[in-house]
């Protein structure tokens, strides 16, 4: 009951400060509470948005996963490539970099659970080899000379709605089921607050935590080609520093790098959070220098509040 | 462009290479055979010594290392100065470089192997303006004469010459170019850079400025880096647009710069209407020219660059004459002109129809 009051809180501040910055920008540029700038704001943070959520997965088994970025590169430019050379279409493309993402997944979690490597290390070492991989296949060259079909995940639209977005919107929503609905859910939680207790309690651990890391997996391919699509190319240095945007995303959402916590509510406002922090400085022509402090200064906010209203939660309680 | 000339190009490119890699290997035995016996003339070890050019017609061996291997921009530095070297007849281009442009200390380690195995002359490309100048003068102290390429050393010795790419004296010329396609009247104008802080970066966005000084009908309203990322390329320039929606302008400082601006435009359905004024010849890049995404590239002149390391050098060593540094020059593509044999020669450059002079 207090670990659900927290997470609201954690959550209800993030959201605040979203309104105060939605609200703030609306006043600030005229041209940011407009159709096209939402979805713009939408389609930029689709990607992150579902990366974020396999983060928040990871984070809440007590795990973290920095080979994001390269796996999502890798997906992609593997993606791209068997469209330009073998002509696939984009779905069966799509399904490639899924497969790629999962396979990428399940060395993770393999790497955590059999060879007993803390996931810092493990995905370290996942995140070089990958972009290596993403390299070697390239040659270091982006992958062009892709069919104006390629765009459909990043560029096209259901019913006027970004085809991104409503990717995110499922994701989300699928993976916060998953997480509040199902005993899939309840196993996830209970491993990152108490690894022991959750092996003596009889939950398979080792299978569920490569479960976790395989579907995490899963969604960074996804993500690596919505990001291919959006740009229409297959880009080697893609996603480079990306595991920093979704780990931060996930924190000020509400995660804790402690396991145990965490909501896909929270880690999407605080996507957004971000993503409208990087609008609104490029409308009001801010520079870059500034927008990386200010998010850093809204991870140390958010952390700091969160920590804040546990300790007073817990000096009631 | 069509995919197949893309790949048509690469496939040469690695013929190209593994031709070249085979050669060095062959090189390289032959010279570890003779080495037990050779015997130097005394005359050459003298001139060496003293720094002076020798001056021989015999075969010369010369290290060309770039900035790091396997990239479709030093793979055309490569093919200038095989080039070079084959017209110039009886010289062999020992090609060999780190992987990584960061790999700083590695390349260093590599100027010093070639001076090491007494190369005739080094021509390279310093991934660190200042890390890499003791290694220059460390060759010349050794009598080994050296010529840089793309991006010179801090401080640069006075016979040492660089051939280069004049960053800001194209930058400028970018926006003249912005200024004579847009015309006259107020015009609002953005510019994608980079990577703020490289060197490189560092003068095209200077260049751009300084140009932009010389008109006052044209406002720039928006300045925001890619960090290379097409992704994020587009991302701030969706913003730019949606900030501006008076934007008639744009310069992308670099491939995926544009490309990414290039997409933020078309996708906000203002293909054609925007001027874009790139730089980089990427295919994608000449696909947007040709349908008319981008008005024009800044395209540098790699090949150049490898075929006045090597012919300069050679010179030096054979007949002594001097090195002096060189601006290997920057094309203008347009739609116009795109098409035309030079600049084809540019794009696809061959040795056949080399793109210098």
């Amino acid at each position: 009951m207090r670990e659900r009051l927290s997470n609201a809180l954690s959550e209800f501040t993030a959201a605040a400060a979203l309104v105060v910055l939605f609200v703030a920008l609306s006043f600030a540029s005229p041209h940011f509470l407009t159709a096209d700038n939402l979805f713009n704001i939408g389609a930029q943070t689709a990607v992150i948005a579902i990366i974020a959520t396999a983060q928040t997965m990871v984070i809440i088994t007590k795990g973290i996963d920095l080979s994001v970025g390269s796996v999502a590169a890798l997906a992609g430019v593997v993606g791209a490539i068997t469209v330009r050379d073998l002509g696939f279409s984009i779905w069966a493309a799509t399904a490639v970099a899924i497969a790629v993402g999962a396979l990428a997944g399940l060395v993770n979690g393999l790497l955590v659970t059999v060879a007993r490597i803390p996931p810092f290390i493990a995905t370290l070492g996942t995140m070089s080899a990958a972009r290596g991989l993403v390299f070697i296949v390239t040659g270091a060259v982006g992958v062009y000379g892709l069919p104006e079909s390629f765009q459909l995940l990043g560029n096209g639209q259901i019913l006027g709605i970004p085809f991104a977005v409503v990717l995110t919107g499922v994701v989300a929503v699928g993976v916060a089921f998953l997480l509040a609905q199902t005993r899939f859910g309840q196993y996830t939680y209970a491993m990152g607050s108490n690894l022991e207790a959750a092996r003596r309690s009889g939950i398979p651990v080792g299978r569920h935590l490569t479960a976790v890391y395989v579907l995490a997996g899963v969604l960074v391919g996804l993500g690596g080609m919505i990001a291919a699509s959006r740009v229409n190319s297959g880009q080697p240095n893609y996603g480079i520093a990306l595991e920093l945007d979704v780990i931060a995303a996930a924190v000020i959402g509400g995660a804790s790098l402690f396991g145990g916590q965490g909501r896909i509510i929270g880690t999407l406002i605080g996507a957004f959070l971000i993503a409208l922090v990087r609008n609104g400085a490029v409308l009001l022509d801010i520079s870059i220098h500034y927008q990386m402090v200010i998010v850093g200064l809204i991870i140390w906010a958010a952390v700091y509040f969160d920590q804040y209203r546990r300790r007073r939660l817990e000096s009631r309680g | 462009m069509a995919p197949s000339t893309t790949s048509n190009r690469r496939a040469t490119t690695r013929q190209r290479r593994g031709g070249s890699v085979l050669a060095a290997v062959v090189a390289t035995a032959v010279l570890a055979a003779c080495s037990g016996v050779e015997v130097r003339d005394g005359s050459d070890d003298q001139a060496a010594a003293t720094g002076e050019p020798t001056a021989a017609s015999g075969p010369l061996e010369l290290a060309v290392l770039p900035k790091a291997v396997g990239h479709e921009f030093w793979n055309t530095v490569r093919a200038g100065a095989e080039c070079a070297a084959e017209l110039a007849g009886d010289v062999t281009v020992e090609w060999d470089g780190v992987t990584a442009e960061t790999d700083v200390e590695g390349q260093v380690n590599l100027v010093q192997n070639f001076v090491t195995r007494q190369v005739d002359g080094i021509v390279y490309a310093a991934t660190d303006s200042t890390a890499l100048a003791p290694a220059t003068q460390g060759a010349l102290d050794a009598g080994i004469p050296v010529a840089m390429i793309d991006s010179g050393t801090d401080p640069q010795p006075e016979d040492v010459p660089l051939y280069a790419t004049d960053n800001r004296a194209a930058a400028v010329e970018a926006a003249n170019l912005l200024a004579e396609e847009l015309g006259a009247g107020e015009h609002e104008v953005a510019l994608i850079e980079f990577q703020p802080g490289s060197q490189t970066n560092t003068e095209r966005v200077e260049g751009f400025t300084e140009g932009l000084g010389q008109h006052d009908n044209l406002t720039l309203v928006g300045q925001q880096p890619s960090h290379s990322d097409v992704n994020e390329a587009r991302r701030v320039t969706e913003d730019i647009l949606t900030a501006n929606p008076n934007l008639a302008g744009i310069f992308a400082a670099n491939e995926p710069s544009v490309l990414g601006a290039a997409q933020a435009v078309e996708a906000a359905g203002r293909s054609g209407e925007i001027v874009i004024i790139g730089w980089d010849a990427a295919p994608d890049e000449v696909a947007g020219l040709r349908s008319g995404q981008i008005s024009a590239l800044v395209v540098q002149n790699p090949f150049n660059m490898g075929y006045l390391g090597v012919q300069n050098m050679v010179e030096h060593l054979r007949e002594g004459s001097p090195l002096e540094s060189a601006d290997t020059g920057v094309t203008f593509l347009t739609q116009e002109n795109v098409d035309t044999e030079e600049a084809q020669a540019i794009l696809e450059p061959s040795c056949d129809n080399p793109p210098v002079g």
